[in-house]
């Protein structure tokens, strides 16, 4: 999947923001949003919360968890966890990414942040990597993992599932090849 | 030593694989030409095998036979994937460019394969009217939308200008503007416009 | 004004399905088919009532005032749902291109109530191929032996993998999918929990799909 379609879906996710105008509900396809009072705190999808903040009519405030210390709590934990943690968000790091670039002064400490945000991905990334590596060592084909995150998912696409396909192509040909060599041995 | 004709089967088939936009005229191709040589001279050293009459004690008549005929096929194959590929990158090249083939594209097809694009066009274009009663250009809205706006300055004055939105805004030189990119890009190239950088 | 448009808008003549789900539905849609080898069935009837929504849409919009703050968002929302669209469709597209042979001929052998291919891929499809078998015939087979020239033997070995990994999402608990063993291992019987995510096969899983057990990511 293309980077910018794992934006794509990630921009689903509501956020908070503040608009400078006010507005009646607005009846979008995919549900209702608002309505919008200046001043008062309104959940929209990012996707919109976007677009409203570079057209300089809303102020965007950040989720709970996209603060630094509690990301490096999270790293912590995904230290100490063999397992992979439940993330706050299904698109941390696309979420992260999207609203630390769009806002100037809305979000404060921007760099620390973003730097708690890296350090956490670049934790859960390099446990993926050996755990892919042990997988495929094992001979394994089906594995479980939850608390992967799309993005994640989409990092080790598609080298992960090819190299289990061709190790499957490998052995089928092989059961083939001795199934012959069993048959012309009579 | 002269190649296999499976190895130059596979020298078809190489080209192929940095896909790049530079087409070999298909029937100036000299590979192809030996291909189809080789396999009729394979082939008719199976038939005369066949129809002879001589006994074959330990079988390597068999053999041979069944050896060329496995190589007939592969070979078919070989040529049939090469003419496939080569249609897919045409078929790219519909989506990618439309209807109309540049010329340089042009000049390295063959009389088929020129019809083959035209037809591919005329098929596709078929099937995307059919779609939703109303009909939907599938080669179009290949990149998910993207919100851009840019803060631009006006290098002259412009005049009255009217966005997407239905503002209008007043373009003096020095003036600044929040537009999305999509309606200043153009602006923005004939000099009108420069974009901030922060 | 009062905004009376994007109200719950009705699917079929007996069904009132939301437009909201009608997008879920095609989104789900949507990225199944793009992670899965195989063609899944298609949601034409879904693509053609979401269509129609888009245009309603974009019909009310122009009676709405230029400067309307409403009027862009909507703009971005139809925009998303189109790229949708055109994706879902094209990779459909690409796979029937691909295993042209192999797809009609599974056609052939499905009820005519469960289709995979809309009217319009059923008739580009069979289009497409004449239009290849024409192509090889006028490039190579002509040019080979006799007992060499035929078209369809070769074309129906174009076959998906249906063993290709996969990723997927239980959406809700399934229990007892079974994973072939090979020569060294045995059948394996696996239980997916609601909300657990998983690498395997696409084989034994691809009935799951149909019914919404597991989604695709």
């Amino acid at each position: 999947m293309d980077p910018s379609e794992v934006e794509f879906i990630a921009e689903k996710e509501l956020v908070s923001i503040v608009p400078n105008f006010t507005n009646s509900e607005v009846h979008l396809i995919s549900g209702d949003v608002g309505p919008f009072r200046a001043g008062l705190p309104v959940n929209v999808p990012i996707w919109m919360a976007l677009n409203l903040r570079q057209r300089q009519k809303c102020r965007i405030i950040a989720p709970d968890w996209l603060d630094v210390e509690k990301l490096e709590a999270l790293k912590e934990e995904e230290k100490s966890n063999r397992f992979f943690t439940k993330m706050p968000s299904e698109h941390y790091m696309v979420v992260a990414q999207l609203l630390l670039s769009a806002v100037d002064d809305d979000i404060p400490r921007v760099e620390e942040i973003r730097m708690a945000v890296k350090d956490l991905w670049d934790v859960r990334i390099s446990k993926l990597r050996s755990s892919v590596d042990t997988f495929i060592k094992t001979g394994g084909s089906h594995a479980r993992l939850d608390y992967l995150t799309t993005m994640e998912i989409n990092s080790v696409r598609p080298l992960l599932p090819h190299a289990l396909d061709f190790i499957d192509r490998l052995q089928k040909a092989s059961e083939g090849a001795s199934r012959r060599d069993m048959a012309s041995q009579d | 030593m002269p190649l296999t004709l499976t190895q130059r089967c596979c020298h078809l088939l190489a080209p192929l694989i940095p896909f790049t936009v530079v087409f070999i005229h298909l029937s100036d191709d000299d590979g192809v030409r030996q291909v189809f040589e080789e396999m009729r001279g394979l082939y008719d050293q199976n038939v005369a095998a066949a129809n002879d009459s001589t006994a074959d004690p330990d079988g390597t008549a068999i053999s041979s036979i069944a050896i060329r005929h496995a190589a007939l096929e592969r070979n078919k194959r070989c040529l049939m994937a090469y003419v496939f590929n080569r249609s897919k990158k045409l078929r790219n090249m519909r989506w990618q460019f439309g209807s109309i083939l540049p010329p340089e594209i042009k000049a390295n097809l063959c009389e088929p394969e020129i019809q083959w694009f035209n037809s591919y066009s005329k098929c596709l274009a078929r099937y995307m009217k059919s779609i939703g009663g109303q009909g939907l250009n599938l080669a179009q809205d290949v990149k998910p939308p993207k919100s851009l706006y840019v803060e631009v300055r006006s290098l002259i004055d412009y005049g009255k200008f009217e966005l997407d939105n239905g503002e209008v805004v007043l373009l003096k030189k020095h003036s600044t503007h929040l537009m999305s990119r999509a309606q200043c890009e153009p602006l923005i190239i004939q000099g009108v416009l420069e974009q901030i950088n922060h | 004004m009062e905004d009376t448009f994007g109200e719950d808008d009705y699917f079929g003549e007996d069904e009132h399905i939301p437009a909201h789900e009608v997008l879920q539905t095609l989104e789900d849609a949507w990225l199944n088919e793009k992670f899965c080898p195989d063609l899944l069935p298609s949601q034409d009837s879904y693509v053609e009532a979401m269509m129609e929504q888009i245009q309603q849409m974009e019909d009310n919009l122009t009676k709405l005032k230029k400067t309307d703050f409403r009027v862009e968002v909507h703009h971005m929302e139809l925009a998303r749902i189109r790229y949708i669209i055109t994706s879902y469709l094209r990779t459909r597209i690409e796979k029937i291109e691909q295993n042209t042979a192999f797809i009609l001929e599974q056609e052939t052998t499905r009820s005519p109530e469960n289709p995979h291919l809309s009217e319009g891929e059923l008739n580009y499809a069979r289009e497409f191929l004449a239009l290849q078998e024409n192509h090889q015939k006028q490039l190579v087979l002509k040019h080979v032996p006799p007992p060499f020239q035929d078209f369809m033997s070769t074309q129906q070995s174009l076959v998906p993998n249906l063993r290709s990994h996969i990723f997927l999402r239980a959406k809700k608990d399934v229990n007892g999918v079974v994973i072939e063993g090979d020569r060294d291992t045995r059948d394996e019987e696996v239980d997916l929990e609601e909300n657990s995510q998983h690498i395997m096969q696409y084989k034994p899983i691809a009935n799951l799909i149909h019914d919404g057990s597991v989604q695709l990511i």
